[in-house]
């Protein structure tokens, strides 16, 4: 129908109703559900690799070649650690020297993540959607301009441009930082690192904290605050961090690295307060950036913030009419389920007739940390700074079935905010084995405005560790109007 | 969770552990007998620091309202106790919770523990705490290891030499374990200002308890006795086990007959398969689990028998023999399968209704024996009440809970309150576990006609790299017409802990589209809940309408096609192999 509908007009002009530079999480949904409703779709992605750069990429993007999915499935690898000591108590002998072998895993791993670049491919040619290989730079507000891997330049026109082009992981300035690793090169080493070293406070550094250790390395963690994954529920934060050390990781708050120098025994790293450690991996975990500089957004006139991610509204336009742009390179929420999100709202308003905003209350997230932290809606710091009327918090702290057996000193630590007006839950959060598996059913929930007495009403699951957030009975806390934390 | 309540380990050598189980008679204080010892503690309640108790207490519960006596709540204050609960299972120790801190006085009678139940001993925390959720589910994580020995070779893992399982220790750990949670339990009790008596109970009349002897009289009597496993009654049957027994073995079974279908045979399976014994399960039904979703009884027999479970279908059990070397052998409808170190029956359980004394008091019980109770849990007699697996409801520990919080709402709070039992969600933790919430696909054709139903099966991230055959399985029934979910149900890894979010939806009367307008968390399974975009069929009531016939015709088709495809492929492959004789000759 929007085919239809597209031929009455100028299309015709173009060489296609809709041209996507980048085939990741948002470029290849958008591509896919525009191409459903009848558009002319091409799309432009580099050659695949593991370790992206400028000229380097794989469609699929950062989630199933660089993130989400490399990462998960090393989070599994590195998990079975914690079984094995876990097995004990339950009866389970296990010879003492239980081997790892890292070349086996990052061979599985990658050939996974080969499968899957097919598999996407495959959903692009199934689609209609024509794959080209190549850099897309913007060549004008209706033209793209495609370099080949054998260094040919290519133009296409088309009515509608989409931006995906995502991010990539930054670096840190300061001496000898070409010795360090970002999280690309971190899901791809050739060898297992026996010290690593992880600079950054963020989701992706507490991850790669937990890989490391779980399979075997000593990992110190530096971070600049007092505790790691800023934004997050203060409780939750501090949580994760006691269970890092828990679990053998050695934190370093409120410090960072100020040089990286090359020596026999391995990468000697100086922090801000002196110390210094050798180390045979120094990962940057600090942050990514949009994979704006080499797109000419110049030449079309599409502005970019301070951070270089692309201004766009509530559609996800920008500031040219035929250019839109979703996914991380817009720097909105940085998050697979969300790109997918924007770019399915993009279709719909540009080609289903159907104009569409991304809605962004209650997204659920998960940090993959060992053991994870999950979260929907508020923290309790947010909901108080929003807060018009009393906020209940109940939070829930136990141990786990298992660990009553396995002895592990770890518990689950729950937490629901409400508004005692509404009676809506307005934030949940956990830190627990299962924990992203468990929120993603509160998120539906909450995103409907589920209230307190609703919760309380669903009978539990048990024996689950879910069922806690269903029995949460009496008030932790209630913290007034305008009252601090 | 029982287990929220800090878990220090026992350092004792799994034989003392063992020892001390056998040993501990676990004595009360005798002195706690005639009069309540306890007062109430009044401090827990709000609502009863603005009531006067006796008054409140006094007056009848609106519960009652229409009912045919007046003679139980007109007595006064004359009885030892406003409530005197039998048996201090989920659903009793809730009740006398609740209803102490009400402000009522408050007995419970148990029987002494023990791991395995009988007329004589039981303990308090009741089946859940020492004869079921709980021991059943730290055999699972137990035997679950072997699972994931298995699956962490694909992620690089080896062992010098295969992991073993030692079966004295899991048992030793688990019933420390039980002993703890038992001295919780009776802490909460105690710390609710509830009388704790050890003995059996047997009701007298309307308002009289007689534990071994001594009576006790109480405005309230609330049932709580719960159910037992049942074993039918075939010849050589003094030598199967029953579940609680299983969860108390001295030994690993070499090779263990498994008889049933239900929750609790699958699970056991399971248990016992995971921990490396032979299992074969004999179910008189083409497959497992019966009143669970067609597709997901389907799907969890597949992976159970990927897993190395043997199932024997449609075969009943009609004998047991004992030979000279001590092995078993059950004799079914379809033949005999020998060699046998256990046999188990999980054919069922029957409430525990027996000397009781509840016919002569006038409780009126059901064909299967259950207590027959109103929608406030009250029985046929005013001043006698009873929850959980003893009225056979929904036998689950929340659904009991659940019960004895509106039964002492309803009786001491003033707020009567009628338990809900729609939209229970359920677990079966089975390996992989299943959870659902509402109804099957077959209950909800039946009440809705035109649904929805959208179904993923999926090999989880995992399960890619383990290389193990391992899937996942997900449905999702929407009402045709309204857009309301009505049932999930899914098999695979976390299915409990994931269906309970889901179940919070369910029971607030989500539609399909708000399901769909939460986003995904990536990458977990859950997040196939909140993406299945189209429907895998469309059932219409009305089958001249389009997709239900088309679906059907197509089917028919298949059906007719793959006949033929077989018997092509039968005269091709006879061909072949006459082709081959001739050649060979």
């Amino acid at each position: 129908m929007a085919r239809k509908m597209l031929r009455d007009g100028e299309t015709e002009a173009y060489d296609y109703d809709l041209f996507v530079i980048g085939a990741g999480s948002g470029g290849v949904r958008a591509s896919r559900t525009s191409a459903g409703f009848g558009a002319k779709v091409a799309i432009c992605e580099l050659p695949f690799h593991p370790i992206s750069s400028e000229t380097i990429g794989g469609v699929g993007g950062t989630c199933v070649i660089r993130g989400c999915v490399p990462k998960k499935i090393l989070v599994y690898g590195s998990a079975f650690r914690g079984e094995f000591e876990d097995a004990r108590n339950f009866g389970w002998e296990l010879s003492e020297d239980i081997n790892f072998n890292w070349k086996k895993l990052l061979n599985n791993k990658t050939q996974e993540i080969q499968r899957l670049n097919g598999i996407y491919k495959r959903l692009l040619t199934n689609a209609g959607v024509t794959m080209i290989e190549g850099e897309g730079k913007l060549a004008g507000p209706h033209e793209v301009e495609v370099t080949q891997p054998d260094g040919s330049v290519q133009k296409y026109t088309a009515k509608h441009i989409l931006i995906a082009t995502g991010s990539r992981a930054q670096r840190v300035k300061i001496p000898g930082e070409e010795l360090a690793i970002t999280s690309d090169e971190a899901l791809s080493l050739e060898e297992l690192p026996k010290r690593a070293v992880i600079l950054g406070g963020g989701y992706i550094a507490v991850e790669f904290a937990s890989i490391w250790r779980g399979m075997g390395a000593t990992v110190d963690l530096f971070y600049r605050k007092e505790l790691p994954l800023r934004g997050f529920d203060d409780e939750m934060r501090a949580v994760v961090a006691k269970n890092l050390e828990g679990r053998g990781i050695i934190l370093h708050p409120q410090s960072t690295l100020t040089e990286l120098s090359k020596t026999d025994e391995g990468i000697k790293v100086v922090t801000d307060h002196g110390d210094v450690l050798v180390a045979d991996v120094v990962l940057f975990a600090t942050g990514r950036a949009p994979n704006t500089k080499r797109l000419n957004l110049a030449v079309a006139g599409v502005e970019t913030d301070k951070t270089g991610a692309i201004k766009v509204d509530e559609y996800s336009c920008t500031n040219i009419p035929s250019i839109w742009a979703v996914g991380d390179v817009t720097n909105r929420m940085n998050l697979t389920p969300v790109a997918l999100m924007e770019g399915t709202c993009f279709s719909k308003t540009v080609f289903g007739g159907e104009p569409t905003k991304p809605d962004y209350k209650d997204i659920p997230c998960a940090v993959f940390s060992i053991p994870p932290l999950s979260v929907v809606g508020l923290s309790e710091q947010q909901a108080l700074e929003q807060a018009t009327s009393d906020i209940l918090v109940f939070t829930s702290s136990f141990t786990p079935m298992k660990n009553t057996i396995s002895g592990r000193q770890e518990k689950t630590v729950m937490k629901l905010v409400v508004d005692s007006a509404t009676d809506r839950v307005i934030g949940a959060s956990m830190c627990g084995p299962d924990a992203p598996e468990i929120m993603q059913g509160i998120g539906v929930a909450m995103k409907c405005g589920a209230t307190k007495k609703q919760f309380d009403s669903t009978v539990g699951i048990h024996p689950s560790a879910a069922e806690e957030f269903v029995t949460m009975r009496s008030v932790t806390r209630r913290l007034t109007v305008g009252s601090k934390i | 969770m029982a287990t929220s309540l800090g878990a220090p380990r026992l350092s004792l050598s799994p034989k003392t552990l063992q020892a001390l189980r056998r040993t501990l008679p676990l004595s009360f204080s005798k002195s706690l007998h005639s009069k309540p010892l306890l007062r109430p503690s009044i401090s827990h309640s709000p609502i009863l620091l603005r009531l006067p108790r006796r008054r409140r207490l006094s007056s009848r519960p609106s519960a009652s309202a229409g009912n045919n006596s007046a003679a139980a709540s007109s007595g006064g204050d004359n009885y030892d106790f406003d409530l005197f609960t039998i048996g201090a299972g989920s659903g009793g120790v809730r009740a006398s919770r609740f209803a102490a801190n009400f402000g009522a006085s408050v007995a419970v009678c148990e029987l002494p523990f023990a791991t395995i139940s009988s007329d004589s001993t039981g303990g308090v925390g009741g089946t859940c705490v020492l004869r079921g959720c709980v021991p059943k589910k730290l055999m699972v994580y137990a035997s679950k290891f072997s699972h994931e020995f298995e699956e962490s070779h694909g992620f690089g893992w080896s062992y010098e030499t295969d992991p073993k399982h030692d079966w004295g220790t899991l048992i030793a750990n688990k019933n420390a374990e039980l002993q703890r949670l038992t001295g919780i339990y009776k802490n909460i009790l105690k710390n609710a200002g509830v009388t704790l008596i050890e003995g059996r109970g047997k009701i007298i009349d309307p308002h009289t308890v007689s534990v071994d002897g001594k009576l006790y009289s109480a405005r309230h009597i609330l049932i709580a006795v719960g159910g037992r496993p049942n074993m039918p009654n075939i010849p050589g049957i003094e030598h199967a086990i029953d579940s609680d027994a299983a969860l108390d073995l001295s030994v690993r079974p070499d090779k263990i007959a498994i008889v049933g279908g239900g929750y609790i045979a699958v699970e056991f399976a399971g248990i016992f398969n995971g921990l490396m014994s032979e299992v074969h399960v004999f179910i008189r039904q083409k497959k497992v689990l019966r009143g669970f979703d067609e597709e997901i009884r389907d799907f969890v027999g597949e992976q159970m028998s990927l897993r190395g479970i043997e199932f024997h279908t449609e075969e009943s059990p009609q004998a047991i023999t004992k030979s000279e070397d001590g092995s078993l052998s059950l004799k079914t409808n379809k033949g005999t399968v020998s060699g046998f170190s256990h046999i188990m029956f999980a054919t069922g359980r029957r409430p525990n209704t027996k000397n009781l004394g509840l016919e002569d008091v006038g409780v009126k019980l059901t064909n299967n024996g259950a207590i027959m109770v109103d929608e406030y849990s009250r029985t046929s007699v005013e001043s006698i009440w009873a929850v959980g697996d003893v009225t056979d409801r929904i036998n689950l520990t929340p659904v009991a809970l659940m019960e004895g919080g509106a039964f002492a709402k309803t009786v001491f709070a003033n707020e009567p309150t009628k338990p809900d039992h729609r939209e229970v969600p359920s677990a079966v933790f089975s390996q992989p576990p299943i959870g659902q919430v509402g109804l099957t696909e077959e209950q909800a054709i039946e009440e809705y006609g035109d649904v929805d139903v959208y179904t993923a099966n999926f090999r989880p991230l995992k399960a890619t790299v383990s290389g193990l055959p391992d899937r996942i399985y997900m449905k999702l029934l929407v009402c045709a017409n309204s857009g309301k979910v009505l049932g999930v149900h899914m098999c695979g890894d976390d299915s409990p802990e994931i269906i309970q979010g889901v179940a919070i939806a369910v029971k607030a009367g989500l539609t399909k589209a708000q399901f769909d307008s939460t986003v995904g968390i990536h990458p977990t399974a859950a997040e196939e809940l909140v993406t299945m975009r189209t429907p895998t069929r469309k059932i219409r009531r009305n089958s001249s309408s389009d997709e239900v016939s088309l679906f059907k015709r197509t089917y028919l088709l298949f059906l007719i096609l793959t006949c033929w495809a077989n018997v092509l492929i039968y005269i091709l492959t006879q061909e072949k192999v006459k082709d081959a004789v001739k050649s060979t000759t």
